[in-house]
């Protein structure tokens, strides 16, 4: 599943990152796009504090996929 | 259709009504005004100088409980809304004004309230109506210690949203400060009769102490306006900010440092405690901000001479689940002496 929350700048990123991430299933995989660099930031220090450790590509300049797996 | 009361005719469907007879067309007219003015009270009990006389000004007499209506209306008066949604970060008081202010005049409205304000305010937001949106002081590292303002920043500013929100922005809006230049100031002037010494109030979005502040220094420049903030960055004072140490860019744009005298630090502890007491003394329930800057006051009044006026943004009844830990330390055998 992918989601695009590059139209989201931050904190509505993160906010909306959390609740994906809160609606996963043990095991279950998703790819977050986010659109600007804070975002990215903020998500990531999310991810950070729950122990998870994503995946990370950038597309072109400041288009940013979190691979997350719970 | 007429309506009497005795021989006095107090509601007629074509004239505005009487409002010296308290009868009113819609609920914002009951807002404070030079003319209707919030009471002012003279402290006796907590207060035992008789050389610095205290008066509270009690911001809780306007129609939605808070000093934060004056600005509300005035705010919502200037917007061009549109089909837009209003939103706004809050604390608490200026979101509880702006649902009610909102709702009298049709508009859709959405407040951001930090995590760690009462509960209370959240039921009360929620009972008008409001949507409400929960953000942690450190949600976003864009708005370090305001999560709601960064919500609200975000809605604005999103391409996904941006066409749908407008936000009144009480942080930088002139007409926060106009409200209280217009109002609250002459007010205080008149019912001082011009003889007020010193004022003081919190910084928050710094409207009152600005538009205040700039009103009697120009009636008076020997009128001292002192602010209070709290102690430390993470308080229990909702309303209030520490100034003090924050990066420029945080400071609401609309504070004029040019007509404040003094600015003192509150803890925590002292405000309650002093709320507390004036509750018990005085007989007056305030919210803790009112007891910070009081406070303050107090502290005055042991070196100084004058007539002083405090604002008292608001009352205790949106606070007694903070005040329900305090009276628990209290029953286990704590002096609230002050």
């Amino acid at each position: 599943m992918r989601y695009d929350l590059s139209d989201f700048i931050c904190p509505l990123s993160k906010m909306k990152a959390t609740e994906i991430i809160d609606g996963l299933d043990g095991g279950e995989t998703v790819r977050i796009l986010l659109g600007d660099p804070d975002s990215l930031k903020s998500v990531a220090q999310e991810l950070k504090a729950r122990g998870i450790k994503p995946g990370f590509e950038q597309e072109g300049e400041s288009r940013f996929v979190l691979t997350i797996t719970r | 259709m007429w309506y009497t009361y005795s021989k006095t005719q107090v509601v007629n469907q074509d004239k505005e009504p009487d409002h010296k007879l308290k009868v009113y067309s819609n609920i914002t007219q009951l807002i404070a005004s030079p003319e209707n003015p919030t009471p002012l009270v003279r402290l006796n009990g907590i207060n035992p100088s008789k050389d610095f006389q205290i008066y509270l000004k009690l911001e809780r007499y306007n129609p939605f409980g808070s000093v934060k209506d004056r600005i509300v209306s005035e705010m919502l008066k200037a917007l061009e809304i549109g089909n837009r949604t209003v939103v706004e970060p809050s604390s608490g008081n200026t979101g509880i004004a702006l649902a009610c202010v909102a709702n009298a005049l049709g508009i859709p409205v959405e407040v951001a309230v930090p995590e760690r304000i009462p509960e209370e305010k959240k039921i009360m937001l929620r009972f008008l109506g409001t949507k409400v949106t929960e953000a942690d002081d450190a949600l976003c590292p864009l708005f370090p210690t305001e999560g709601a303002r960064g919500v609200v920043n975000a809605l604005i500013k999103s391409p996904a949203t941006r066409g749908g929100y407008i936000s009144p922005n009480q942080y930088e809006n002139e007409l926060n400060v106009l409200a209280h230049y217009r109002m609250t100031g002459p007010e205080i002037w008149k019912q001082t009769q011009g003889k007020i010494d010193y004022f003081f109030a919190g910084f928050g979005t710094c409207g009152t102490i600005t538009g205040v502040g700039r009103y009697l220094k120009e009636q008076n420049p020997e009128i001292k306006i002192i602010g209070v903030e709290p102690s430390s960055p993470n308080h229990k004072l909702p309303g209030m900010k520490r100034i003090t140490g924050l990066d420029e860019e945080f400071i609401p744009t609309i504070l004029d440092r040019s007509v404040i005298d003094d600015s003192v630090e509150v803890t925590d502890e002292d405000a309650y405690k002093t709320a507390i007491a004036l509750a018990r003394k005085d007989g007056i329930p305030v919210g803790p901000t009112t007891g910070a800057i009081l406070h303050v006051a107090l502290r005055y009044a042991e070196s100084n001479k004058g007539l002083a006026v405090v604002i008292s943004p608001d009352d205790a009844f949106k606070y007694t689940s903070f005040y329900k830990n305090i009276l628990e330390v209290e029953s286990k055998g704590t002096d609230y002496e002050i």
